[in-house]
């Protein structure tokens, strides 16, 4: 590097007996600085390695079924990850069908709706609802959300769809108490609405003004404008926005644990309680033993390749629009 | 400087003499705010029936502020707001019963930039026009011809209607922009420096248009280059920090302007 | 003069034309952008609402003097619960913020355009999504099991790498937005870019790097997940050397919040109450931090 042998020749001039010269401490400062960068590599590398690893002997034993089978039987020892995975998966969607919903009519009060004095402090409350801990929800959830869903939902709904063919098996719930799979999902939705919302808003905001104003310029009312011309502007970065809402919903533990009722048996109702690959390992991993523990650091081996794939579509789509 | 309304009458006077235009757009004691700043002065103004008019003046003298209230764009930003009368056929859209929607698709608009939206060639010039009509296929496809090949544009885009319009050049993207607002078929057509992004031959494509597009349009084009000024309107309006300081045909206004500060603009003296 | 037609203009269309579908279609989507902003705002405040309720009846003096009771005990407090979190979080900062704002400076001052950087920038904001359960899966496999016992050690790893990439990530952001002419200034002058970083770009992006570590620590002050099979929890002061469970307040309200104890629900109240305040105001004061630095 040119600039480093000049402040070499001047550093050696200068103070001959200095002992690390200027270039020395540059290569060990560079040094110190890739370590740490290839830390972080190393650090995903490492779950990655210690999932797989950890949960080997649940793939060996019971190869693809583990997949695909119902049974988590601990006196002997039959585990299959279906429910869990069930779970994770129709929690996400439920939050998603809610949240993505709730997240873009929030960006477009905040860029296209909203004067100036409400949409500082409504995107001040979007963020502090990001910042909230899972545990909160969780709590919020359970004691303030879980019986008003079970009265003025569940309990009508179930009433309504009882021996109904197709509805009643996907919204009939036999102990109406609140907690179930469609619970967690709400509150995952709002859970993963400041995400989607904050990063919406970012792209809608990131469009240039003059485009705007010539979609209204052709005499578009608001939602013309949004739905023809700023969202597929926007395009995929919002479909990125909603797949790292989707990433946080799939590994979403504490709030889950508390509302989805951890039955370990799948019902065909969403209304039923269920559970999550999260929400297995929080109850069960600190008395599982052999390969109970094997069975869900499984579970987490295939969460972590479930929301790797997420993930990293998402970041792809959010950053080709950033680049443009 | 001189507020008062422009005499019509003497200006008609200026005109050949079958040239009996009528006024389609009439400015009444326009009064422009942005917050507390005070960005028209009792503008008054006539803008003729097929006939280019064109707005000049230094920067910041309020030229496309005034262009904007004409389709009320401005109203998109709560800080700001007009007073006074503007007539479209005696009608004044200033009034907060008019349908802006309506409005936008009456007074067309072509800003500085291209703006192609993100849709095909094709639906770039056939949204606007389904906002407003629903035609059969066939009819669409004609009317967007139409739009296309009155923009100069059809040669060079037939064979990919279907791509995206945000492939084209610049210059066929302002065009694209021209076919979309001239396919809603609107009273006046409004260009905001519409060729201040282009390069010359862009740029001489675009002013040759706008020339063509006078024997169906009403026009309004607010321009820094006073070339292009003399080159495609036929009348003029020089403004100066918020007021119209004149207003005339082109020729007049560039040969013989009345107003010291008028000729100090042409002549480059300032601005 | 011009080849205007003489002819009076076609009479335009009558007004009107607007269909009232689209009205409607307009309507629809400006009713519900602002009923679901609404929505939002409500549930922050029926949070907050909730928690200053339960949460503020159930504060006393106990809370911050007396230990987590066990089941059945009467009254008792969060003091060893809190002091855990404490040590922990701090731990935890005290181990990401050199690794992280190192990182960032790698991704930025000696990476830039680098293939590398560009994938491990990318992995980054991947692990900064990354379900913070499978962190305490990890950090279990990686130090309990092998040592044999649950540590606030172990916790504090976890919440380390929860905060790292929040860390590296700002960082980066934030060194980006030094202007390259101060870099070239001080290389003009001869220093490497250790010694600019150091002395020039660091001190300009300082504010912004402040903020990220912030955030990081609001980020890892509330995770409860990660340290159920790391520091576990217990309802005793913990070891000095951290060795065993290490009380922490995540964990305890976790565990409280449905027992079947009375008290313990009270305390759980209280704790998510000192949690999320705590939380929130980090959060204001980084979000302040950062505004000052962009006006600057």
């Amino acid at each position: 590097m040119a600039a480093g042998s000049e402040a070499l020749s001047y550093a050696d001039r200068k103070s001959g007996s200095q002992v690390i010269s200027l270039t020395g401490r540059n290569a060990i400062f560079r040094a110190l600085c890739l370590s740490s960068a290839i830390l972080v590599l190393a650090v995903l590398a490492g779950i990655l390695i210690a999932m797989f690893i950890g949960g080997w002997p649940a793939f060996r034993e019971f190869g693809l079924g583990f997949f695909t089978g119902s049974a988590w039987d601990t006196q002997n020892d039959q585990y299959g990850a279906w429910p869990a995975i069930a779970g994770t998966l129709s929690t996400a969607v439920i939050a998603l069908i809610i949240g993505v919903p709730l997240s873009l009519g929030i960006a477009v009060f905040l860029t296209q709706l909203a004067p100036g004095w409400v949409r500082t402090p409504v995107a001040t409350a979007v963020e502090l609802l990001a910042a909230v801990p899972s545990i909160i929800y969780g709590m919020w959830g359970l004691f303030v959300f879980v019986p008003l869903f079970a009265r003025f939902f569940q309990v009508p709904v179930s009433n309504l769809t009882e021996g109904l063919p197709i509805v009643g098996t996907i919204l009939y719930s036999r102990s109406p108490t609140g907690l179930g799979v469609a619970t967690a999902g709400i509150i995952l939705a709002f859970m993963i609405v400041p995400f989607i919302a904050s990063i919406a808003r970012d792209m809608l905001a990131q469009i240039p003004t003059v485009l705007r104003e010539s979609a209204y310029g052709i005499g578009c009312t608001t939602w013309e404008v949004v739905r023809y011309v700023l969202l597929p502007q926007a395009g995929v970065s919002i479909i990125g926005a909603i797949m790292l809402g989707l990433g946080r919903a799939l590994g979403e533990t504490m709030a889950v644990t508390f509302v989805i009722g951890n039955a370990n048996r799948l019902s065909s109702s969403i209304l039923d309680p269920g559970s999550t690959i999260a929400s297995r390992i929080a109850n069960e991993f600190n008395e599982a033993l052999g390969l109970q523990m094997s069975a869900l650091i499984a579970t987490g081996c295939i969460l972590f390749l479930v929301t790797f794939v997420v993930l990293v579509v998402a970041r792809l789509l959010v950053a080709r629009m950033k680049a443009l | 400087m001189s507020a008062s309304p422009i005499r019509t009458q003497s200006i008609i006077g200026h005109m050949d003499a079958d040239d009996r235009a009528r006024v389609r757009l009439a400015v009444k004691d326009l009064n422009f705010y942005y917050n507390t700043f005070h960005g028209l002065k009792n503008v008054n103004l006539n803008f003729y029936d097929r006939q280019v008019t064109a707005l000049i003046g230094p920067s910041g003298c309020g030229k496309s502020t005034l262009l904007r209230t004409f389709n009320r764009i401005y109203s998109l930003y709560p800080e700001q707001r007009a007073e006074g009368q503007i007539l479209l056929d005696g009608r004044n859209i200033l009034d907060p019963s008019i349908d802006l929607n309506e409005l936008r698709s009456r007074i067309g608009m072509v800003f500085q930039k291209p703006t192609p939206f993100p849709m095909s060639i094709y639906d770039n010039v056939a949204f606007g026009l389904r906002l407003i009509e629903r035609l059969p296929k066939a009819d669409m496809d004609e009317r967007v011809e139409s739009a296309l090949r009155r923009s100069a544009l059809w040669d060079e885009v037939k064979d990919k209607l279907k791509q995206s319009g945000m492939g084209l050049s610049g210059g066929q993207q302002q065009r694209l922009c021209i076919a979309r607002t001239i396919a809603q078929k609107p009273e006046v057509i409004l260009f905001d420096e519409p060729t201040s992004a282009l390069d010359p031959i862009s740029t001489g494509k675009i002013e040759e248009l706008i020339e063509q597009l006078r024997g169906e349009f009403t026009i309004a084009i607010v321009t820094h280059n006073m070339q292009q000024a003399a080159r495609i309107s036929q009348f003029t309006t020089f403004m100066y920090l918020g007021e119209v300081v004149e207003f005339g045909p082109t020729e007049r206004i560039f040969m013989t302007p009345e107003k010291k500060r008028t000729q100090d603009y042409i002549t480059g003296r300032f601005g | 003069m011009n080849a205007a037609s003489p002819l009076p203009a076609d009479t335009p269309p009558a007004w009107g034309r607007v269909r009232a579908s689209r009205r409607i279609a307009d309507r629809i989507l400006k009713v519900s952008a602002t009923l679901f902003s609404l929505i939002s705002v409500v549930v922050l405040f029926w949070i907050l609402g909730m928690l200053l309720v339960q949460g503020g009846t159930s504060l006393s003096l106990d809370v911050f003097t007396k230990i987590t009771p066990g089941p059945g005990s009467e009254g008792g407090g969060l003091v060893n619960a809190i002091a855990g979190s404490l040590v922990l979080t701090l731990l935890g900062i005290a181990v990401a913020t050199p690794v992280g704002v190192l990182a960032g400076t790698y991704l930025v001052e000696y990476g830039r355009g680098s293939i590398l950087a560009a994938v491990i920038g990318f992995l980054n904001d991947v692990l900064l999504s990354a379900p913070s359960i499978l962190i305490g899966l990890f950090v279990y496999t990686l130090v309990v099991q092998p040592m044999g016992t649950y540590s606030g050690w172990a916790g504090a790893i976890a919440l380390a790498i929860i905060a790292l990439p929040v860390i590296v990530r700002t960082t980066a952001d934030m060194l980006g937005l030094v202007p390259s002419t101060l870099r070239e200034a001080g290389a003009a002058l001869g220093a490497p870019t250790s010694l600019v970083t150091q002395r020039v770009t660091w001190r300009a992006a300082k504010a912004g790097i402040v903020t990220g570590i912030l955030l990081a620590l609001a980020r890892i002050a509330g995770e409860t997940a990660p340290l159920l099979f790391t520091a576990l929890n217990n309802n005793f002061w913990f070891s000095p050397s951290l060795m065993g469970g290490v009380s922490n307040l995540p964990v305890t309200i976790f565990q409280f919040a449905s027992a079947p104890y009375e008290n313990w629900r009270q305390l759980a109240w209280a704790g998510a109450l000192i949690i999320t305040v705590t939380i929130l105001l980090i959060s204001i004061v980084a979000r302040y931090a950062l505004r000052k630095d962009i006006v600057r």
